[in-house]
């Protein structure tokens, strides 16, 4: 259902990743592994095509993914980055109200969606959305890459500066969003008991590489290769 | 006491008229943060473009609307040909749009000459006890308030203000979640042209048409915006107001060359009390 092969890319002329393939099958929480700095970002930079792709391509739902960001986003690729990038002079409401209504739906209904799924923003609905606590803000980014109705969500580092209640909840707000929705979902983590409590299937990367395809059972037991692969 | 009065309606006026001025660049530069030196000319079109209506035999109330047509065409040109490859390049930017406006400046001349016919309105005045005061720059009060929320509307009540304002403050989010931030800046950095083109259309019964009319307004504007900060519409405002009509009060009763340079001063006193615009710490949208 979301598939890259042979992603390349980097930044300007430095190459970053190399080759990379990987899929999520429909439904499916797949976990991106690996220490800092080996590329997790910038893998999903080149999916959402942030980055120019040097070699290799994208496939959502089947088909070929348009090269542009806007485009990719409308036929249903989401995306969570890294430090969440909210749109710090807009409002929780306008967050979500343009995701929604960029993607042709009502902007209205959308808002009341979220802050039904997600009580915590609704105390600061009217408030700008620069001025929420980091974990606030993780989850108005999830809420606004939501409210674009996506078949594919990439979420980077979902709980990188969060605090731990609200780690949990974003746990269980994401398996219920999976099921209820069918949304299928890339996670890229450092915090493997997180990965562990969601996802099924694991890629791990090294060097801008993956370097092994995992699923949960043996990533659980196998307690060398945590600490060769992620140092935990 | 009617003295008092009406230094204060025609110096609020003055200050109004500066702010019709910068609102387009209040979007441009305040907004967008495109250093647009071409502004001025901007408003010089709009001005031109608004008596080239007139003497067609547009009626003048139609002619603005013209102008602020004629200005957004040719800002979505600009945008599309030099800025657009520009943003986050300051030093380029200027350089682009001080050639741009001096090109502007030239093509005034060649085309229109440097002086040029004013446009005939009835002359309307009104009294205030014993003074007399025209009514034209008076209703720039007005205009200046709608403009004002005209434009706060656009940018917070409808879908294509929120669009605007996320493709200027995160633009690879914005297309992230499907906006075409190239097309939306395109069309904002055109509204801020056509701003420009409405404050030369409408000012045109004051401040007559000349190729040169730009620098007029230009320098005053861009200290409004810097004055303002990051809340751009709310903090053009008043400083608009405030700067504006304190300049315009102090050359009532001295002299113009007073006026501005009271405005000069207090706008680096005001720098100085707040080095990043006095809406810094403002915790709203616009
Ligand atoms: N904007 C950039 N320009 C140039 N190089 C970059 C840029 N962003 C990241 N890099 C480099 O790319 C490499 C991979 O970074 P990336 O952010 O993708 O890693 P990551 O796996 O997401 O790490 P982390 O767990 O810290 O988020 C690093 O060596 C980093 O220095
Ligand atoms: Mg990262």
């Amino acid at each position: 259902m979301f598939k890259v092969s042979d992603a390349t890319g980097g930044y300007g002329k430095t190459v970053i990743i190399h080759d990379v393939s990987l899929n999520v099958w429909e439904g499916e929480i797949v976990a991106l592994l690996g220490r800092n700095g080996v590329g997790k970002s910038t893998l999903m930079k080149y999916m959402t095509a942030i980055i120019p792709a040097k070699k290799g391509k994208v496939e959502i739902a089947g088909r070929p993914a348009p090269n542009t960001t806007f485009g990719r986003a409308r036929v249903g690729l989401g995306y969570v980055p890294q430090g969440r990038f909210v749109f710090p002079r807009m409002s929780v409401i306008e967050n979500i109200a343009v995701a929604a209504a960029t993607n042709g739906k009502n902007a209205t209904m959308a808002v009341e969606e979220a802050l039904e799924e997600f009580p915590l923003l609704r105390p600061k609905a009217t408030a700008l959305a620069g001025g929420l606590s980091g974990g606030q803000q993780q989850v108005l980014a999830l809420a606004r890459a939501l409210a674009a109705d996506p078949c594919i969500l990439l979420l980077d580092e979902p709980t990188e500066g969060v605090q731990p209640s609200i780690i949990d909840e974003i746990a269980g707000t994401l398996l219920r969003i999976n099921k209820e929705r069918g949304i299928s979902m890339l996670v890229a983590e450092q915090d493997l008991d997180f990965c562990l409590s969601i996802a099924e299937r694991a890629y791990v990367m090294e060097r801008g590489t993956i370097r092994l395809e995992t699923d949960r059972e043996s990533l659980r037991k196998d307690k060398a290769l945590q600490q060769e692969l992620l140092g935990v | 006491m009617d003295y008092f009065a009406t230094v204060l309606i025609s110096s609020l006026s003055s200050a109004s008229i500066l702010l019709i001025a910068t609102l387009g660049l209040a979007v441009v530069f305040g907004l967008m943060g495109v250093i647009n030196l071409a502004h001025g000319e901007f408003i010089m079109m709009g001005a031109y473009s608004a008596l080239t209506a007139t003497q067609l035999g547009i009626p003048f109330i139609l002619a603005i609307p013209v102008a602020v047509l004629v200005t957004m065409v040719f800002g979505a040109l600009v945008e599309i040909i030099i800025i657009r490859r520009l943003y986050g390049r300051l030093f380029d930017t200027m350089l682009a749009t001080w050639g741009l406006s001096l090109a502007l400046y030239q093509g005034a001349v060649l085309i229109f000459g440097s002086v040029s016919p004013g446009i005939g309105m009835p002359q309307i005045n009104f009294n205030v006890g014993d003074y007399t005061l025209a009514a034209y720059p008076i209703f720039m009060i007005l205009v200046a308030a709608v403009m004002l929320a005209g434009i706060y509307a656009l940018l917070t009540r409808t879908v294509y203000g929120m669009k605007a304002r996320a493709a200027i403050q995160v633009p690879d989010m914005a297309r992230a979640i499907g906006i075409d931030s190239a097309r939306t800046n395109t069309l904002t950095f055109a509204i801020g042209c056509g701003l420009a083109g409405f404050a030369g259309a409408i000012l045109l019964p004051i401040v007559p048409a000349t190729p040169s009319m730009g620098f007029a307004f230009v320098i005053k504007a861009f200290l409004t915006v810097v004055i303002a900060g990051p809340v751009t519409l709310a903090g053009s405002a008043l400083a608009a107001i405030g700067v504006g009509t304190g300049a315009s009060v102090v050359a009532s009763f001295m002299t113009s060359v007073a006026g501005d340079l009271f405005f000069f001063i207090l706008t680096v006193v005001l720098l100085r009390l707040y080095p990043l615009g006095v809406s810094a710490k403002w915790r709203i949208k616009l």
